[in-house]
């Protein structure tokens, strides 16, 4: 149980920062990509000044910096939305692997006791509950903020005036312009919220997770992400519980390895599990529809 | 005209991006000159260097095509990269255990590998047709499966126990694909497909249908197009592609054997080259050519200038984004003063 709540996070929260696109109708592919950016460089700032919030510091502005890539692709150039996250999710996949060569000098993972990791928690009056403290308690931030965050999402996008006109960029950008609002300022809004809660996600990744950095180690953990949007229609509490049944069942997949099942189907599982949900839920749907 | 616009936007957009490329280069405190330089003698200047450029264009222009036939006929499949992986396992699998000798069983391995490759395309088709799942979700998820399942096979029940790294057994000596001065069959292979692939779907009835879709996918119903059964052939015919491509790695490559990340990124770069070459046919092998060029020089640039060969992978996402960046700002600046134009026109003779 405890590790479905470490498994989810990632998940969960590159998950809420593409429920901002997703409102946007902003096609957003990059998460991928971003959240193996913000990996990197939470590791690159860990280990350089032996700090967790540099680490995490330096993940954001690489969140920042990639939404404006996306943002000057997409919006100013016109560039297709698809295109554009496809050319990031290239570009983080290969320039990491790059980067990971020419400044550390590995190839594959990148492991040092400098780098510092996420510190846990310890939450006063939870850790007075017995079971409840033993899954709820002690792990980083990120934990907390991700499920807070989809809360306040909830929130946000329902019920203030920037969910609503979030929303109505989202549904019909030319009535939105029509009204005084600029759709593109919008659009670039939820980029880079994105941008940030994915570069986030990456660091737990690399910073909470474990502590070390390897190539491709978002692992497609970013198209889980997109396939939970689109399949709870974006909402934040939808996205919350799937990402725990995802959380869920990648934990199990560690438990499985313990009964000499071969690591390379229990690492299948969450792909197939994806695949398992998408399924029955359009079969419900057509089902409802005859 | 217009494929000869692709090519010319294409043509800009890479040199921005080895424009791009140079000024990372010197911020890395390389000298770009030197590093093009070293680009070049790998990739295009002596005979060797040119075949290995094509031998490694071979699976790009597979999978690329693939993935252009896929999205001009607006099925999105992102699923090459399983694809190839299930036709290179198949190929490495039949290749060691298939009883049929010489030709006939080369023809026999590529012909079932490129099904399978197929097969599993179509089963994205299928779930598509039937229960109306995003062939982009499902592809994807394929793809991981794809990629854990083969590795699975060749770790355990297939593994060479004499290998130091997950492989299965090494194919038989006759199936291996021969070099003509350097250039491998395989190469002739793919672009007999391209020719295969244009007749297709400039000639074919399903071509047309195909294409049809993609233009228009209401219009071509109301045409008496079956699209949804179209969408399962587009899946397998792109998908055969791949599979083809993985086994002609298998029985073209160096290795003659199937280990763990033989498929690299062919499967993705096919997907940026469809992006590049504008969902042309032609057009996208003539860029996979292009890349197989950087990949050949890419391990130039490391010996030479001891750039890692990652770096091309960094110029091939650059030279992607700006492309299309290029095109599509043409086009969008392009509509927009002709609009204006037109707008003038009516204006002064309404006047």
């Amino acid at each position: 149980m405890r590790d479905s709540f470490s498994s989810a996070t990632p998940i969960l929260l590159a998950a809420l920062g593409g429920t901002f696109t997703y409102y946007a109708n902003v096609f957003n592919i990059a998460m991928e990509g971003m959240m193996l950016i913000g990996a990197f460089f939470g590791v690159l700032g860990s280990y350089l000044f032996q700090s967790w919030a540099i680490g995490m510091l330096f993940a954001v502005i690489s969140g920042v910096v990639v939404a404006l890539i996306f943002s000057a692709f997409a919006l100013s150039l016109k560039t297709d939305e698809f295109l554009t996250g496809i050319g990031i999710n290239m570009l983080a996949l290969g320039g990491t692997t790059y980067l990971l060569r020419n400044i550390f000098e590995v190839k594959g993972a990148f492991i040092s006791p400098r780098i510092e990791s996420l510190p846990t928690w310890d939450i006063p009056i939870l850790n007075q509950i017995p079971i409840l403290s033993q899954i709820l308690n002690y792990h980083p931030f990120i934990v907390y903020l991700a499920i807070l965050l989809a809360l306040l999402l909830e929130v946000i996008i329902f019920h203030t005036k920037f969910g609503l006109r979030l929303r109505a960029t989202g549904e019909d950008p030319e009535t939105t312009r029509s009204l005084g609002i600029n759709p593109n300022k919008m659009k670039f809004t939820s980029i880079l919220l994105s941008g940030i809660l994915s570069s986030m996600a990456g660091t737990y990744l690399s910073l909470g997770y474990v502590t070390l950095f390897s190539e491709n180690m978002s692992n497609g953990r970013g198209w889980i992400s997109l396939a939970i949007i689109i399949l709870v229609k974006g909402r934040p509490l939808g996205i919350l519980l799937m990402s725990l049944l995802f959380g869920f069942f990648e934990s199990v997949t560690f438990t499985l390895q313990n009964f000499n099942i071969p690591p390379q189907i229990t690492s299948m599982l969450p792909y197939v599990i994806t695949l398992v949900v998408l399924f029955l839920y359009s079969f419900n749907k057509n089902k409802e529809e005859k | 005209m217009k494929s000869l616009n692709k090519i010319l936007t294409g043509i800009v957009g890479i040199a921005l991006s080895f424009l791009a490329g140079a000024i990372l280069i010197k911020l890395q405190g390389n000298s770009p000159i030197d590093a093009y330089r070293a680009l070049f003698d790998y990739g295009l200047v002596s005979w060797f260097s040119l075949s290995s450029t094509l031998n490694n264009a071979t699976p790009l222009i597979l999978t690329g095509m693939a993935a252009a036939i896929a999205f001009s006929s607006n099925v999105v499949n992102l699923g090459e990269p399983g694809q190839l992986i299930v036709g290179a396992l198949t190929a490495a699998l039949l290749g060691y255990y298939l009883p049929i000798p010489g030709i006939i069983g080369i023809f026999v391995i590529l012909i079932i590998s490129g099904i399978v490759g197929g097969l599993y395309g179509g089963l994205a088709g299928v779930l598509k047709k039937y229960y109306k799942m995003d062939e982009f979700i499902t592809t994807l998820m394929l793809n991981f499966i794809a990629d854990y399942f083969t590795l699975y096979l060749a770790t355990y029940p297939f593994l060479d126990k004499n290998s130091y790294v997950p492989a299965t057994r090494m194919i038989k000596k006759e199936f291996f694909l021969p070099t003509i001065n350097g250039i491998n069959i395989s190469f002739f292979i793919a672009i007999f497909m391209v020719f295969v692939s244009s007749f297709v779907v400039t000639y074919l009835k399903k071509g047309y249908e195909w294409r049809m879709m993609g233009y228009n996918y209401n219009f071509s119903k109301i045409g008496g197009c079956e699209n949804e059964e179209n969408l399962i052939w587009v899946m397998f015919y792109t998908g055969f592609l791949s599979g083809l491509a993985g086994a002609l790695l298998i029985l073209g490559g160096t290795q003659h054997r199937f280990t763990k990340g033989i498929g690299a990124n062919y499967g993705w770069d096919g997907v940026m080259l469809a992006i590049v070459g504008g969902n042309g046919v032609v057009e996208t092998s003539v860029f996979a050519i292009f890349f197989g060029f950087l990949k050949a020089g890419g391990i130039g640039m490391e010996f030479e200038v001891s750039i890692p060969s990652e770096f091309t992978m960094v110029l091939q996402a650059i030279i992607v984004l700006l492309v299309v960046a290029t095109r599509s700002t043409i086009s969008y600046y392009s509509d927009k003063i002709r609009a204006s134009l037109k707008v003038q026109r009516v204006v002064k003779s309404s006047e």
